[in-house]
């Protein structure tokens, strides 16, 4: 290929040249890092939450009468739904995956201040969790009726016994082999939990936390003026009850209001609409910056097009083939793309590693870099092919004809 | 060897028609060193585009070595241009952008002949020009004459059976425009057969045979105002 005269031609004519690879190689650092944060985004996006999101529904109670007997109503409430047909089962608890509130406790293996604690999510409820939630009992047992009692907000203590995710587990006891069931951790500094159960996985409710997999039940049930419940229904039944199941509660008690009734499907679109929202933004800035590259790279392509006029001619009376001139102009961008995705691989590694230091992005996946190079030598190839297409058209008797 | 017969050439544009050539005919057999000569407009550059397969006719018959060109699709045509034809142009139309051995290679490329054949050729055309020290310079930094005989070479790298050459020296002084040509006669007298437009008469009568072109047409003799400008 005649790489060797188009690369010292272009050397004698470099301005426009330098510009348009300058342009690609910023191009080329912002697509890579905002591939990047797209990609970490939708990672995030797609973790499961650890419960049967398309069947699970969750809505509040909220008890204005001074003189309720709340105990009472969250018993009733929760028969009411586990008997609904359609209802798999139903439990009440503080929060659930991706609510963005919620307790979080430090646990530790040795009681004792300044111990060095490993923060969990911390949800109450019954012993009807486990199904309700949708999680798999791996080791160890459920909590027995009688080990969940209701919460005395004005005597707190923590019940002794716990069921933790499986992750937690592995980082509370990161070189215990076998089970953990029985190992004994402690909460609020001082107080005792035994781990009678292990489940396979479950978020807490902030999607954004490093330790997002450390989630433990405590058996506690709340009956207080705002309780929470999440109903878990047969495949398909979900969009049906949840209005039926509103309607029920709130016709049973007058004394309190049904509120923030949500499908699971509408609570993870609000946990990641910022998420979302980004991955959007940042398709857009790439697009758009891509688009004005490809346009940039048309007017140079043009530009020297029209400034060759006369050698195309002279080219194509020295017997150059219009594919030998269309090659021309296309190995010609290739060149200027190449420089262009190198300088720019390079800022955009550079941009990475900062990022990462700056912000705890994750580090991007190995094959972005060189998409983003593939992407942009298409984009050039294909800006380029319509003014090279032109060049094809010069006439050969331009030669004799002009000048 | 070159034959074209009843060839025309018709420009069209919204509003009018050139006749450039009529029901032109002229033979060059091989060894040729043919001038042609006529006034500006006569047709010259259109007969030359024609021979050099850089323009198309409107009618009539051109056969090259033999083959009928009217047959020929746009890639046979450049691969012709390419092997069998050189050209010198008036305005020497060197590559600014390239140095003087890029230049004598371009052709060469397009024949996809390998690395060192072409180098081969581009030295021993360019030694044969008197340029051979030269490789390095662009063409800016050559003289008018100097240009011209780089472009000699490119066209005589390809070892092509015809020279075709448009007022090869209407951009040079005399004593230059003698040196470009005892080249061409040197170059002719090798066996590549030359055709040569200008409207200088004292260079045509160095070709062996002079054509004279009027209206788009081959006239027998020189015309009178040839003979009255000859002196
Ligand atoms: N591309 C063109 N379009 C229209 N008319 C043309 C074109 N090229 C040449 N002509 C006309 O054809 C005639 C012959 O031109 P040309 O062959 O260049 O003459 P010469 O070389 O003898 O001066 C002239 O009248 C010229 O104006
Ligand atoms: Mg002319």
């Amino acid at each position: 290929m005649e790489f060797g005269p188009i690369w010292r031609a272009l050397l004698r004519n470099k301005g426009g040249a330098i510009l348009i690879a300058l342009q690609i190689a910023v191009t080329m650092a912002i697509m890579v890092n905002s591939i990047a944060i797209m990609q970490e985004r939708a990672t995030n996006m797609q973790r499961p939450s650890g419960m049967d999101e398309a069947n699970t529904l969750t809505f509040a109670s909220i008890s204005f009468a001074a003189d309720a007997d709340l105990r009472a109503t969250y018993i009733n409430d929760l028969e009411m739904l586990r008997n609904t047909p359609g209802v798999i089962n139903a439990v009440g608890t503080n929060s659930f995956p991706l609510r963005g509130g919620g307790w979080s406790m430090g646990l530790q293996t040795e009681p004792g201040e300044d111990m060095g604690g490993v923060g969990a999510a911390i949800y109450f409820g019954d012993e009807h969790m486990i199904e309700t939630f949708d999680v798999e009992l791996i080791d160890g047992e459920n909590f027995s009726p009688e080990q969940v009692v209701f919460l005395d907000p004005d005597n707190f203590r923590w019940e002794p016994y716990v069921i933790v995710t499986e992750a937690l587990a592995k980082t509370l006891f990161p070189d215990e082999e076998g089970s953990v069931v029985g190992k004994t951790a402690y909460i609020n500094q001082n107080d005792p939990v035994q781990i009678i159960g292990v489940i396979d996985q479950l978020q807490a409710p902030w999607q954004g936390w490093d330790d997002v997999e450390h989630a433990l039940f405590s058996p506690v049930k709340r009956a207080e003026g705002f309780a929470r419940y999440v109903v878990r229904t047969e495949p398909g039944m979900r969009d049906e009850l949840l209005p039926q199941l509103e309607e029920m509660l709130a016709s049973a008690d007058k004394t309190r209001l049904i509120r923030g009734a949500q499908t699971f499907d509408e609570v993870r679109e609000g946990a990641y609409l910022g998420d979302s929202a980004m991955i959007k933004i940042l398709g857009f800035v790439i697009t758009l910056l891509t688009i004005i590259t490809g346009l940039g790279i048309v007017g140079l392509a043009s530009f020297n097009v029209s400034r060759r006029t006369r050698q195309i001619g002279i080219r194509r009376a020295l017997g150059a083939t219009k594919p030998a001139i269309m090659r021309y102009f296309m190995l010609e961008n290739f060149m200027i793309s190449s420089v262009g995705v190198i300088v720019g691989g390079a800022l955009a590694i550079g941009l990475n590693i900062f990022m990462v230091e700056t912000f705890a992005l994750t580090p991007m996946a190995w094959w972005v870099v060189p998409v983003a190079m593939i992407i942009l030598w298409l984009v050039g190839q294909a800006a380029v092919a319509g003014p090279a297409r032109r060049a094809t058209r010069i006439a050969p008797s331009i030669a004799t004809r002009s000048g | 060897m070159l034959k074209m017969t009843d060839v025309s050439k018709i420009y069209r544009t919204d509003t009018v028609e050139t006749h450039a050539l009529r029901e032109f005919s002229l033979t060059v057999d091989e060894g040729e060193f043919v001038s042609v000569t006529g006034p500006s407009g006569s047709g010259k550059t259109t007969f030359l585009n024609i021979a050099g397969l850089l323009e198309e006719m409107t009618s009539g018959t051109y056969e090259l070595d033999g083959r009928d060109i009217s047959k020929l699709n746009d890639r046979e045509r450049s691969r012709v241009r390419n092997e069998k034809i050189g050209f010198i142009f008036q305005s020497f139309n060197l590559i600014p952008e390239l140095n003087i051995f890029d230049n004598v290679d371009v052709p060469l490329r397009y024949r996809g002949l390998n690395a060192a054949e072409r180098k081969r050729r581009i030295e021993e055309s360019l030694d044969m020009v008197g340029l051979a020290s030269r490789l390095k310079h662009q063409p800016a930094q050559l003289s008018g004459g100097q240009q011209q005989r780089v472009a000699i070479a490119r066209a005589l790298a390809g070892e092509p059976r015809f020279l075709l050459a448009d007022e090869p020296t209407g951009n040079l002084d005399t004593h230059m425009a003698d040196s470009v040509l005892d080249l061409l006669s040197e170059i002719n007298s090798n066996g590549v057969t030359i055709i040569m437009v200008t409207h200088e008469l004292t260079l045509a009568d160095r070709a062996k045979r002079n054509i004279f072109v009027r209206d788009g047409q081959v006239t027998d003799a020189a015309p009178e105002f040839l003979r009255a400008a000859n002196g």
